[in-house]
């Protein structure tokens, strides 16, 4: 998290300082459609069109020399961090959010409708991820990628291997087990672990949730709070099992030789899509859908997929997916991935602001 | 410098100096000060007093942004007065700063003692050593930790090896304990100083009259020294206990579920719960703890004469 930010301040300081060396370098040339200031992007760390061209290749293709000009990326490891920071006046051009966080962009007036019809691969994209999408009518974000939260278990450390969520409070992995610092998707692991739908909780239910968490600090090393923590965690072997674990991450522990399995619990996976949105004050809109559909190309998805093993969203990029990151998806079989795997549904202010007062408590308590 | 000019002042300094005076006493001694004191001031005001107003009024806020920004209430305090969970962490975060501040004291005061009594003329070199690991950035330092008291680390390495245990402890990391280590092992340099500064101050003459007068080293040590250093022991008290109360990032770092303190969950509100009322409220119930006693203090230690301050 911290090195995180450090990391953002680094970038960041980069950036001012390669725009202000292009700006007086470039002020005698003329770049015909270089736009006045160059698009925000709110971006999740390890996704910027800056260090990572490959995601987004027909715009890097054409800007690459002066991206600088084009784009300013800023860049957050978690969605509330990312909602808190344009909540409170940061002013994005383009969002990248997941999609518990959209219907609150879309309430609190942060993100404008899209026009679809300039989206090319639009039809592409299943009807599954467009719609959570969708307000009043509109859609307001662009599916990008889908991920899998699932346990991330060291199989040379563990004990016995475990099975299900439920497994995560059996005292043999004592202090070996790390959860997310993430109140809406640890109260969603657990209310599935003991049988409760994630997503529409009485408050007899959220109570029995809170005590569960609780009841599980025993069996917890730490908690993790972004992914290359939960590759350290994992890598050093303290923590046996990284529950709410991404794709990304088994795919660097698995890189580096690590005997890791990323485990389908009984209980199915918890699953999120996200996606791109546009800020309310965006208004070089032209730029704006030229990043979107070259970041929804299918060569910039297949790239993304390969390299992360995440989905993509835009299904005609299937076909340029390596084997193995086809199989962890079950792309052949998708139907039965909807089927048994729990979507993350847009949250309400109300749910939101529970949830999180709840994994305070949490992590309050003695 | 100044004894050498008033010796022998050369022409053109002392005028240059009579010009410098003659400009100064040239605007009114108030706004001479004003001139002075402007800067910091002003600094202070930015980015003190307003953000600390602002804080007061955050706090008695529905919410931060939208329709409930502008509902007057009392919300969040009620909120803390009924949440036991913060009560405690708040409990939990002030015993930790007073193990910290007392074993940082304990642990720096023969450091201290040595510099001021026994290390001669190398005291110079040993308080740049001191020093030194200062200039690390504290979150490497913190970070460092890890690599000591990790399951695979060098303390767990080293018992092995000796044979002391034969499984790595895994209680070491990712604890309170890991938090109370870290943060003592930052804090010693900075306890140290203040207490070598009340030892340097101790004028030699009185030990060499208790010894004179028959007490052993140990009775002029807890008669003489040890009461006379007492204000340098307070300061480095104050110096360690305020800030390591809200203390944010050693917890985040290592010290695990257990292991975390009221800024954390401060952080929290802020950055990720979007309560910013919820997390100014804690903040000012913090900062009031914090202050309600330095004052007492004080004054108790202004009145005594115990930081050298007016006696009479």
């Amino acid at each position: 998290m911290k090195i995180y930010r450090f990391r953002a301040l680094v970038l960041l300081a980069v950036f001012v300082s390669t725009l202000l060396a292009g700006c007086s370098a470039g002020a005698g040339t003329q770049e015909i459609d270089k736009p006045e200031k160059p698009l925000v992007i709110l971006e999740w760390t390890g996704y910027e069109v800056t260090e990572y061209p490959q995601f987004f290749v027909p715009f890097s293709d054409k800007y690459g020399d002066n991206i600088n000009d084009y784009v300013n990326v800023s860049v957050f490891g978690d969605d509330a961090e990312a909602f808190a920071k344009v909540q409170s006046g940061f002013k994005a051009d383009i969002v990248h959010p997941c999609s518990s966080w959209w219907g609150l962009y879309v309430e609190s007036g942060l993100v404008q409708p899209l026009d679809v019809s300039r989206i090319a691969e639009w039809e592409n994209i299943p009807e599954a991820f467009r719609e959570p999408g969708k307000f009043n009518g509109q859609y307001y974000f662009v599916p990008w990628d889908w991920y899998f939260e699932a346990l991330l278990v060291r199989t040379d450390l563990v004990p016995e291997m475990p099975t299900s969520l439920a497994d995560l409070w059996d005292p043999v992995y004592a202090r070996h087990v790390s959860l997310w610092d993430n109140g809406e998707v640890s109260f969603a692991m657990a209310a599935l672990a003991f049988g409760i739908d994630p997503f529409n909780t009485t408050p007899e239910q959220n109570e029995f949730v809170k005590q569960k968490l609780i009841e599980i600090k025993p069996n917890l090393l730490t908690y993790w709070l972004d992914y290359t923590q939960a590759i350290e965690l994992s890598a050093s072997g303290d923590a046996w099992i990284v529950a709410s674990a991404w794709q990304d991450t088994w795919s660097v522990l698995v890189d580096e030789g690590y005997e890791v399995a990323y485990l389908e619990p009984e209980e199915g996976y918890l699953a999120g899509v996200c996606g791109y949105g546009i800020g309310t004050n965006n208004n070089n809109l032209d730029l704006t859908y030229e990043f979107l559909n070259a970041a929804i190309d299918p060569h910039s998805m297949a790239n993304f997929t390969n390299e992360y093993w995440y989905g993509a969203a835009n299904f005609a990029a299937n076909e340029f997916i390596d084997e193995g990151a086809a199989v962890l998806l079950q792309l052949d079989d998708f139907e039965n991935v909807l089927k048994n795997t729990r979507f993350y549904p847009p949250l309400t202010a109300e749910r939101r602001d529970l949830l999180s007062d709840l994994w305070n408590e949490v992590k309050a308590a003695p | 410098m100044r004894d050498e000019t008033s010796l022998n002042p050369p022409v053109s300094i002392k005028d240059g100096r009579g010009g410098i005076e003659k400009k100064l006493t040239g605007i009114p001694r108030k706004s001479q000060l004003a001139l002075l004191v402007a800067p910091s001031a002003l600094w202070l005001i930015i980015l003190l007093v307003l953000p600390l107003i602002t804080m007061i009024g955050l706090s008695f806020q529905k919410s931060a942004f939208g329709p409930g920004s502008d509902v007057f209430t009392f919300a969040s305090y009620l909120n803390f007065w009924q949440n036991s969970a913060y009560q405690g962490l708040l409990g939990k975060s002030l015993w930790i700063s007073l193990v910290v501040a007392v074993m940082s004291i304990v642990l720096a005061y023969p450091v201290a003692y040595f510099l001021a009594f026994h290390a001669g003329d190398k005291q110079g070199m040993l308080l740049n050593i001191l020093i030194i690991p200062a200039w690390t950035s504290f979150l490497l330092r913190v970070l460092a930790w890890r690599l000591i008291l990790g399951s695979n680390g060098l303390l767990n390495t080293f018992l092995i090896w000796l044979g002391v245990i034969q499984e790595p402890i895994s209680g070491l990391f990712y604890s309170v304990n890991a938090v109370i280590i870290t943060l003592v092992y930052i804090w010693i340099p900075f306890a140290a100083l203040p207490i070598y500064v009340a030892l340097l101050r101790i004028e030699p003459g009185l030990l060499e009259a208790a010894s004179d007068l028959g007490a052993r080293p140990w009775q002029g040590f807890f008669k003489v020294t040890l009461p006379l250093s007492i204000p340098g022991v307070l300061a480095a008290f104050l110096y360690v206990f305020i800030p390591t109360v809200g203390e944010y990032v050693t917890p985040a770092l290592v010290g695990g579920p257990n292991g975390l303190m009221i800024g954390n969950i401060i952080w929290d509100q802020f950055m990720r719960g979007l309560d910013w009322p919820m997390g100014a409220t804690l903040s000012l119930i913090v900062m009031l703890i914090v202050l309600l006693p330095l004052m007492f203090i004080a004054k108790a230690a202004q009145q005594t004469g115990l930081f050298g301050g007016k006696s009479e």
